[in-house]
C-alpha cells in the first residue's frame, strides 16, 4: 500500500518519454557507444550521447540539464552488449526524475555485466566460432569469414531486446541480476563450459609445437648391436601427448600472474621462439 | 619486385579505418580472418588471404581487450601481410610481415586510446556552455584517432612499403624466417594464458583438464568437446542448485 502511495507521488513528476526518443537513444548506444573510447573515462561520452535525447526531454531547465549531463559524463565502461541493458534501466530512472539512482545503477551494473559479457564473449562464443571459421578458411572456403561476419550480427542483435528488458525492469534489474545470484550462475556455467573447450583448444591449436630432437642409441638385439634412433617427441607422446603446448601456456600464465604486462610476455615468447628455433629444440 | 599503385593501398587503408570503427560498434569486422579474406579479394589472391587470416585468428584465440587492454593488432597485420604476401612471397613471407606488424601496432593502439581523451575534454567544455551540438561533435569525431591509427599505417605500408618490404623478405636469413614461423606457432599460448588469468583457475582447473584430456588422449574433435562441455556445465549448474532450479 505504501508502495502505491510512493508511486502516486512520483507519478506527478514522472515524464513519459515517447517511443521514438527511446529508440533513438537505444540505437545511439548500439551503434556508437565506443566511438569515443578513451583511457580517461572510457565509454562515458558514448553513454552520454546515447542518453542525451532523453535528458533533453526530461530536463527543460538549462541548469538541470547540465547537471544531468555531467552525471552521465562520469567514468563508464562495460561490455558493449550489456550496455543497452544498463541504458534502458538508466532511462527508466531518469523518467522518474531519480537522477542519482540512474547514475548509481550504471555504476552498480557495469562491473558485473562486463564480467559476464566478457566471459561469454571471450571464453565461449568467440573462440568456438573463430576455430570453426578458421578451419573452414584453411580449407579455402569463404564460409569461414562469412561465419564470423554472421556471428557478429547475431551478437549485435541481442542488444535490442536487452535494451527493452532494462527499460521495463528498471531497478528490478539489480535484484534480478545480483540479488538472486543469477549473474553468478550464468557466469559460472559459461566459464565451466568455456574452460572445457579451451582445455581442448590448447593442444589442438598449439599442436605445431613439437620437438625435432632425436638421438641414436645402441641397443643389443639377439646379441647384435643395433643403432636405434629415438625421437624425443615420441617418448613425450608416450607419457603425456601435447606436453610442450601445456608447458608453454603454463609458463605464459605464470608470467602474467606475476603481473608482467602482456606485451612483455609476448616479447619473451617471441624470444623463446627464436632461441629454440635456432637451437633446433622446437 | 614491384609494389602497388595508389588505388589498392587507399582501398585497404579505408578498410583499416572502417574495420576498427565497426569493431568498436560491436560488429566483428576487425578480425584477421575477415580482413585477410577481404584483402585477398582486393589484391587478387583470396586463398592467401584466407590462410593468413585464419592463422592470425587462431593466434588471437584467447586474446580479448579486457577493460580496454591493448592486444596485438592481428587485424592490421592480416591486411598488410596479405597485401605483401600476394606480391610473391606467399604465406611464409606474408606471415613473416604480419606477425611483427601486429605486435608493433600495439603502440598505435595505445596512441589512439590516449589521444581520444582530448575529445572527452572537449565534451566537458561544451557541457559547461550547454553546447549540445558540440558534445555530439566531440563524440562522433572521437572515432578519428581510432580509424587513422589503423588506416594510415595500412595505407603507407602497402603503398610505399610493399615493394621495399618484399625485397627485404628475400634478404631475411633462414634463422629469422624460422624464428618468425615458430613465433607464430607459439603466440596462441599468450592468448590462452591471458584468458586463464581472467578466470578463477583455482576453482575451474579440473574443467580445463577435462577438455585437454578429451583432445590429447581421445582425439575428440571440437564439436564433440563443445557438446560435452555443454552437458557438464548444465550438470554443474543443477548440482549447485539455487533459487531458480532449471
Amino acid at each position: 500500500m505504501s508502495d502505491n502511495l510512493i508511486k502516486e507521488v512520483q507519478e506527478q513528476e514522472k515524464i513519459k518519454i515517447d517511443k521514438a526518443t527511446l529508440k533513438k537513444a537505444m540505437w545511439r548506444d548500439i551503434l556508437t557507444l565506443q566511438w569515443s573510447w578513451n583511457y580517461e573515462r572510457m565509454q562515458a561520452l558514448g553513454f552520454l550521447w546515447a542518453i542525451l535525447p532523453v535528458l533533453q526531454k526530461t530536463y527543460k531547465e538549462g541548469n538541470d540539464l547540465k547537471e544531468a549531463m555531467s552525471r552521465h559524463l562520469q567514468f563508464y565502461n562495460t561490455n558493449p552488449v550489456a550496455s543497452p541493458l544498463i541504458l534502458g534501466a538508466a532511462i527508466a530512472l531518469e523518467e522518474d526524475k531519480a537522477g542519482k539512482a540512474s547514475s548509481s545503477i550504471k555504476v552498480g551494473l557495469m562491473g558485473p555485466l562486463a564480467g559476464i559479457g566478457d566471459t561469454i564473449q571471450a571464453v565461449l562464443f568467440r573462440p568456438i566460432i573463430a576455430v570453426i571459421a578458421a578451419s573452414l578458411a584453411m580449407s579455402g572456403s569463404m564460409a569461414g569469414p562469412l561465419l564470423i561476419f554472421l556471428a557478429g550480427l547475431l551478437w549485435m542483435s541481442v542488444k535490442v531486446p536487452l535494451f527493452w528488458l532494462g527499460y521495463n525492469k528498471s531497478t528490478g534489474l539489480i535484484n534480478e541480476v545480483a540479488g538472486e545470484g543469477l549473474l553468478d550462475k550464468v557466469t559460472n556455467t559459461a566459464t565451466t563450459a568455456g574452460l572445457i573447450v579451451i582445455g581442448g583448444f590448447i593442444p589442438s591449436i598449439l599442436k605445431g609445437l613439437v620437438t625435432p630432437l632425436q638421438f641414436a642409441r645402441t641397443v643389443t638385439v639377439n646379441g647384435e648391436a643395433v643403432e636405434k634412433i629415438i625421437k624425443v617427441q615420441d617418448v613425450l607422446n608416450g607419457i603425456v601427448p601435447y606436453l610442450i603446448p601445456a608447458l608453454i601456456v603454463g609458463f605464459a600464465f605464470y608470467l602474467i600472474k606475476r603481473k608482467m604486462s602482456p606485451i612483455k610476455v609476448l616479447l619473451i615468447l617471441v624470444g623463446l621462439a627464436f632461441l629454440t628455433s635456432i637451437l633446433g629444440i622446437l | 619486385m614491384e609494389g602497388y599503385g595508389l588505388f589498392i593501398p587507399l582501398l585497404l587503408g579505408i578498410w583499416g579505418y572502417i574495420s576498427i570503427i565497426a569493431q568498436l560498434t560491436g560488429l566483428w569486422w576487425a578480425e584477421a580472418l575477415i580482413s585477410g579474406a577481404l584483402t585477398g579479394l582486393i589484391v587478387g589472391d583470396v586463398n592467401l588471404g584466407l590462410q593468413i587470416g585464419a592463422t592470425l585468428t587462431l593466434m588471437s584465440l584467447g586474446m580479448w581487450t579486457y577493460g580496454g587492454a591493448t592486444m596485438p593488432d592481428f587485424n592490421t597485420g592480416a591486411i598488410i601481410g596479405t597485401a605483401i604476401g600476394a606480391l610473391g612471397s606467399g604465406l611464409e613471407g606474408g606471415l613473416a610481415i604480419a606477425i611483427p606488424t601486429s605486435i608493433l601496432m600495439t603502440q598505435l593502439d595505445v596512441l589512439a586510446r590516449a589521444t581520444t581523451t582530448a575529445f572527452i575534454h572537449g565534451a566537458d567544455k561544451h557541457l559547461e556552455t550547454g553546447n549540445i551540438k558540440g558534445i555530439t561533435k566531440m563524440h562522433l569525431l572521437g572515432q578519428i584517432p581510432w580509424g587513422l591509427s589503423r588506416g594510415i599505417p595500412v595505407f603507407l605500408a602497402v603503398w610505399l612499403g610493399a615493394g621495399p618490404i618484399q625485397s627485404v623478405i628475400n634478404w631475411f636469413p633462414k634463422w629469422f624466417m624460422g624464428g618468425m614461423q615458430l613465433s607464430g606457432r607459439i603466440l596462441p599460448a599468450l592468448g590462452f594464458a591471458l584468458l586463464l588469468s581472467q578466470v578463477n583457475v583455482k576453482k575451474y582447473w579440473p574443467f580445463l583438464l577435462i577438455g585437454f584430456t578429451l583432445f590429447a588422449f581421445l582425439n575428440m574433435n571440437i564439436m564433440g568437446i563443445a557438446l560435452i562441455a555443454l552437458a557438464i556445465a548444465i550438470i554443474c549448474m543443477r548440482l549447485e542448485g539455487g533459487p531458480s532450479n532449471v
